[in-house]
């Protein structure tokens, strides 16, 4: 550890991350702990540590809703996101960082521009665009919106992992007989692994939370995707907040255990020595 | 194996000019050594041969076909990088495999030459291992592996043991002098150790501020420097220069300060003119009468004594043997063969006058 090593001024710096991160999570907390109360209790005050334990507002919220189907909707729509979102990222930044053409810089800036725009004002262009090639209502329509959501960040997140690779290895590359496509494939993606895996995260989480276009686009009950399920638990007079907060447990909790365990496997091997 | 041509060879940066107009031809099997203080170009030419850089101006062939737009992959080189660029993610034995993936080989076939490879070069053991968990000279050695395994037209070394302690150096510099007899290849190695110049090439080209200066074996370069950047640059420890004055009577000689040297007679110089002539240290020897110098410092280096003193108001260094060396404060002469002396143009461009 860096820094000073007086007692006080480490006490200091602990405490203030302890509050820093006590402020970020508390809210989870409070959702998790809530979400096992009883609904009646809920209304009555916030506890840390409840009173009254039970599962009834998740198995309400199972037997009320298909939470399934949502479930499957979701994965189904955020898997086609990532593997859109990825090769598209990969193969722009790639580009942006290696190949010399004119309006280089200008078109890396472009990118984000894109997110200067509110996305509202995309919905209705959309819709019509949908309907006349047959993507509404279809996973690969929303899919595509969560592609165009997610590419412009996830190219810019690549470019500075892009830029860590040395131009040497490309170099060997291209020196022991591969063409460009060969050397990204071979030798820059398994480099910029790291990368690629916060990219994949990142679109997840995109097509997982979407809600303005997931509700507009996808209008069949089969087809409904969970933001938007979860979302109807809001009724118009009358908020079921067991449910909602169960339902908010539910939504996260497949997200954060597929990335925790996925994480390794993907950040495995990925080390340096390539250069000395 | 290829040989390689340069025709006129430029490369500009912006208005810089790294590398101005140069022309080598470069035999079938032939071992040059590129070499030069940083900065001289002599990467950038190399990296022109790859295929890596483009030439602003001028011709590569190889084997009498121009390359200039062909990409690095399609040239059939193969490449030493000096930080050797190893494929981090890949084991060993991947690394090697690389470049044999990208041409139509039978998976049995990559596989016997992989060992083949990993055997000739004491790799074996360590095929199943990741770069990251090799030693110095054994990353040296996968990229060394790359290059061969291929069989490619020529091997382009950029300076690939400048990352590795002395004693490895010394080792590797040998391996790869073997290999290259061996493999009868054909071999461009850019260095800015001259050692490594001097004991490796078949011909050295030296350069400087992107330009040849002398082309030629190590021996030639060394005994009949071409001017006084080759002649300083090559040899260690370095040649003295002085400046001195043509004396034609009653013989042929310099007058340096007030003493007079005897130099060869057959040199197209005129009385009195100036000249700069260059005495290697080595060529020194300790006499009873001839140049008076003051030891003004010693440097023991075993069985040899560098000694420094001044000789006519000029600093100068030689070489003695440590048992016969002065001492600093001793006042000694100095004598040396005509032969060994080199006259040089007093001109910045410092062109050699004699011996022819």
């Amino acid at each position: 550890m860096s820094g000073s090593r007086n007692p006080f001024l480490l006490f200091l710096r602990f405490a203030i991350i302890l509050i820093i991160v006590a402020v970020l999570l508390l809210p989870f907390l409070w959702i998790l702990v809530n979400s096992f109360r009883p609904t009646m209790d809920i209304v009555g005050g916030p506890e840390i540590i409840p009173s009254a334990v039970t599962l009834a507002n998740y198995t309400g919220l199972l037997e009320s809703t298909p939470y399934w189907t949502w479930v499957r909707n979701s994965t189904i729509v955020a898997i086609m996101t990532i593997v859109l979102t990825v090769p598209i990222a990969v193969a722009a930044s790639y580009g942006l960082n290696r190949c010399h053409f004119p309006g280089r810089n200008q078109l890396g800036v472009a990118v984000l521009a894109v997110y200067a725009f509110p996305t509202a004002i995309l919905v209705i262009p959309m819709f019509a665009l949908f309907n006349r090639f047959g993507l509404l209502d279809t996973y690969l329509g929303l899919a595509l919106v969560n592609t165009l959501l997610a590419t412009p960040f996830a190219i810019w997140m690549l470019q500075a992992f892009m830029k860590s690779v040395p131009s040497e290895i490309e170099e060997a590359s291209a020196m022991d007989g591969s063409g460009r496509v060969r050397t990204l494939v071979r030798i820059v993606v398994p480099q910029i692994m790291p990368g690629i895996f916060s990219v994949a995260v990142f679109a997840m989480v995109v097509a997982w939370t979407e809600y303005l276009f997931a509700s507009v686009l996808m209008q069949s009950d089969t087809n409904r995707v969970l933001a938007v399920g979860m979302a109807d638990l809001i009724g118009q007079y009358r908020i079921d907040w067991g449910r909602l907060l169960a339902g908010s447990v539910m939504t996260a909790a497949p997200v954060i255990l597929f990335f925790s365990i996925t994480a390794r496997w993907f950040l495995r091997g990925v080390s340096a020595g390539s250069l000395d | 194996m290829a040989a390689i041509d340069l025709v006129d060879l430029q490369k500009r940066f912006g208005n810089v000019t790294v590398v101005d107009g140069v022309s080598l031809q470069i035999q079938e099997g032939e071992f040059i050594v590129l070499v030069g203080p940083s900065g001289c170009g002599k990467t950038t030419t190399l990296r022109m041969i790859a295929g890596l850089e483009r030439p602003s101006d001028g011709e590569i062939q190889i084997n009498g076909v121009v390359v200039n737009d062909l990409p690095p992959q399609r040239r059939d080189l193969a490449m030493v990088f000096q930080n050797y660029a190893l494929y981090s993610h890949y084991t060993v034995a991947k690394n090697l495999a690389y470049p044999l993936k990208s041409q139509r080989i039978s998976k049995p076939e990559i596989q016997s030459k992989v060992s083949e490879v990993a055997e000739l070069l004491g790799l074996s053991h360590v095929l199943k291992r990741r770069p990251g968990q090799l030693s110095g000279g054994q990353r040296q050695r996968v990229a060394l592996g790359r290059a061969i395994v291929r069989e490619p037209r020529a091997f382009l070394m950029d300076e690939p043991l400048s990352n590795l302690d002395a004693s490895l150096r010394v080792e590797m510099r040998k391996e790869i002098i073997e290999l290259s007899r061996r493999l009868k290849a054909t071999v461009v190695y850019v260095t800015h150790d001259q050692v490594e110049a001097m004991t490796m090439a078949d011909r050295v080209v030296v350069m400087n501020h992107g330009r040849v200066q002398q082309v030629g074996p190590p021996s030639e370069v060394f005994e009949k420097p071409r001017n006084t950047f080759v002649a300083g640059f090559i040899g260690t420890p370095k040649m003295n220069f002085f400046s001195a004055q043509i004396d034609l009577s009653p013989e042929t000689g310099v007058r340096l300060g007030q003493e007079f040297v005897p130099i060869l007679s057959d040199l197209a110089v005129s009385q009195d003119q100036s000249v700069t002539i260059g005495i290697r240290p080595e060529a020194f020897a300790l006499s009873e009468s001839g140049l008076p110098v003051d030891v003004t410092l010693t440097e023991n280096l075993g069985s040899e004594t560098l000694v420094y003193a001044g000789l006519a108001g000029q600093q100068c260094w030689f070489q003695v043997p440590t048992r016969a060396a002065p001492r600093r404060g001793d006042s000694v002469y100095l004598s040396v063969q005509p032969e060994d002396i080199h006259v040089f143009e007093s001109d910045e461009n410092g062109n050699r006058i004699c011996p022819k």
